[in-house]
């Protein structure tokens, strides 16, 4: 499949998370079902900043994770088929490097490992100044599609 | 041996013992064999027994049991 890009108004098709939980302004080079790239630019205007924390603003890691598990949605949910379809987290592993600030271009790369039957692990990295800030492994499912794989004796 | 090696698949995804499996686990009778427990042994046992599951036998496999009985589809004896 072709690599494309996604501006901020093109990303609402496929990824259903909306302001203000929505980690992701552009998606600069996406292969759908091998990788998904984009950013986030951060500003003093991010709803979060005023209270984590007052005295030193800076992306609470949680919210770093959920965008690195966002890009990666992007590159299962443009695969034909998967447009719109709404997806959760399974488990993620993360670590975290650096602090992330206002003022700051907020990197996503992700990657696909594996994708099968609505299960999708892939890897991650969110990167500010050219240095990896947080890092992540991530089990995301379109649970529409793992549910149709499911034993129908028992819920 | 199949048996031990499909014994392990289940051993090593739902950290169960083999007197348990002798009870004929089923699917959602643990919490480990929930959904996603359930993708990840049977993507366990594609692995080991170099086969790939159609859609019906993956939906039908309901319990150890039964697994036995949809693996001798591929070819794979269980005894």
């Amino acid at each position: 499949m072709k690599t494309f890009s996604l501006n901020s108004v093109e990303l609402l098709e496929y990824q259903p998370n909306r302001y203000p939980f929505l980690m992701i302004d552009y998606v600069t080079k996406v292969k759908p079902g091998e990788f998904a790239e984009g950013y986030k630019n951060l500003t003093n205007n991010e709803w979060y900043f005023p209270i984590h924390f007052p005295n030193n603003p800076n992306v609470p890691g949680v919210l770093q994770l959920e965008a690195l598990a966002q890009m990666l949605t992007v590159a299962i949910t443009t695969l034909p088929g998967n447009k719109g379809k709404i997806t959760h987290a399974l488990s993620h592993n993360v670590r975290f490097r650096k602090e992330v600030h206002p003022g700051q271009k907020f990197i996503l790369k992700t990657k696909v490992e594996s994708w099968k039957r609505g299960i999708c692990k892939g890897y991650g990295e969110g990167i500010v100044d050219g240095e990896v800030a947080c890092e992540a492994t991530m089990t995301i499912t379109i649970p529409e599609i793992l549910e149709q794989y499911l034993p129908k004796n028992k819920t | 041996m199949n048996s031990e090696k499909y014994d392990k698949v289940f051993i090593d995804c739902f950290s169960v013992d083999k007197a348990k499996l002798q009870k004929n686990l089923e699917y959602n009778s643990i919490p480990e064999w929930d959904s996603v427990g359930h993708m990840t042994m049977i993507a366990a046992l594609e692995e080991t027994f170099g086969i790939v599951f159609e859609m019906d036998d993956i939906i039908d496999f309901s319990s150890y049991k039964v697994g036995k009985e949809i693996l001798k589809k591929y070819k794979v004896n269980i005894s």
